[in-house]
């Protein structure tokens, strides 16, 4: 679906020379975009919105201001393409510019929205066994967005990055612009409070686990 | 004695230790039952935090994004020539504003009162003799300008005085400028001589 594949590359002659870091299909949309190729831009939706939408999504919590967040996370790119630095990989400068507008609107909006609704179910039937296992799993799900809007946003942010996108310790440090040790720490804590938040919960009282 | 890894099981559900520490705590947790039912506990609470953090949105969630930021950027891209060229330019776009008026107001051939009629000039004028209509010579910019002072024996007292250009001035939006559009609005009529042949 993406353009600038290697075959691609070759028929247009745009292969990258032998020993030249090689440059992905986001770094060439980028540069069409800088060249004034206006509808690369949407190329380059196609490609990254998915994961831009997710990320957002699971930083605040919150459908719509997901989709806002998402919305400005493009716009800023767009008007700051010509600061992206060719060679750099375009993924993590994009990452940092979604995380920066994440952090911006989760300022001005405040405290994370907990889904109380979810937590009356729980404590209503601390111990759901036997219940259907559809209604098990949205109490699951309730539960953990309830135990993630518990967590600070650093160590939230630190989280979503390194467990559910999947970046290595060293580049959540570096989007988040942090010391790789800073963000053991935070994932390490906020692994611990997740799962203390669902035992405290979900553990039933006379044996067996969910 | 044997020392518990509790603490370090948030680190290494995730793999982020170094291997001689995975090692050491995998040896623990064999032999450790505590530790073991913790590991499995935190290892558990990751799984649904990835089943539960799954995104929500779906190809139509995409496209609406797509084209809200594609519709903004356009947006974006575009209208700056137009502002540059019309909005940071205001005498530029008066002129043009009162070209296109004149142009609308000729095309429509609307008398105007406040137009100053430039008399004909007659070689000799003066003696108080009535004089025919003008042959009209062209009206030029240059006669417009320097407009020949009016001569009351010179006023032309016929029915039907002959077609002259309509003058239309305007202000811009610049003081010290003023557009000034001369107008014919009818074909000249053929040229008369002014004084009859004696015979």
């Amino acid at each position: 679906m993406c353009p600038g594949t290697e075959a691609v590359l070759m028929e247009e002659g745009l292969s990258s020379l032998p020993g030249a870091p090689a440059e992905g299909p986001l770094e060439q949309l980028a540069r069409r975009i800088r060249a004034g190729e206006v509808e690369a831009f949407a190329e380059l939706m196609t490609c990254t919105q998915a994961r831009v939408l997710a990320l957002a999504w699971r930083i605040l919590g919150d459908r719509h201001l997901a989709e806002d967040a998402a919305q400005e996370t493009y716009l800023r790119i767009f008007r700051s393409m010509n600061t992206f630095r060719m060679g750099e990989r375009f993924e993590a400068w994009m990452v940092r510019i979604a995380v920066n507008v994440c952090h911006d609107l989760a300022r001005k909006r405040g405290p994370l929205p907990v889904p109380v609704e979810a937590l009356a179910i729980l404590e209503g039937n601390a111990a759901p066994m036997g219940a259907e296992d559809s209604v098990l799993l949205d109490q699951r799900r309730a539960l953990i967005h309830r135990a993630l809007a518990s967590l600070p946003q650093a160590e939230r942010s630190a989280l979503v990055l390194r467990d559910l996108e999947g970046h290595s310790t060293e580049a959540v440090a570096r989007t988040l612009g942090v010391q790789p040790a800073t963000i053991r720490s935070q994932v390490a804590s906020a692994r611990a409070k997740v799962q203390a938040f669902c035992a405290r919960l979900l553990k039933p009282t006379n044996g067996g686990r969910p | 004695m044997t020392v518990h890894v509790l603490n370090q099981l948030s680190l290494w559900v995730e793999g982020d230790l170094s291997a001689s520490e995975m090692t050491a705590i995998d040896g623990h947790l064999a032999g450790c039952p505590a530790c073991r039912e913790a590991a499995e506990d935190l290892r558990a609470s990751q799984a649904w935090l990835r089943d539960a953090m799954a995104a929500p949105f779906n190809a139509s969630d995409h496209e609406r994004l797509q084209q809200r930021v594609m519709g903004q950027i356009r947006n974006e891209v575009s209208p700056p020539l137009v502002r540059r060229f019309i909005f940071r330019r205001p005498l530029l776009a008066a002129t043009a504003a009162a070209l296109l008026l004149v142009t609308l107001t000729w095309t429509h051939r609307r008398p105007l009162e406040a137009t100053p009629k430039p008399l004909p000039w007659v070689p000799g004028a003066g003696t108080g003799t009535m004089l025919p209509p003008d042959p009209a010579p062209p009206p030029t910019r240059q006669a417009s300008t320097h407009p020949t002072p009016p001569r009351p024996q010179a006023r032309p007292t016929t029915p039907n005085p002959p077609e002259i250009p309509a003058r239309i001035e305007f202000q811009t939006a610049d003081p010290t400028i003023r557009i000034i559009w001369l107008a014919q609005t009818t074909p000249l009529p053929e040229p008369t001589p002014i004084f009859e042949e004696k015979s």
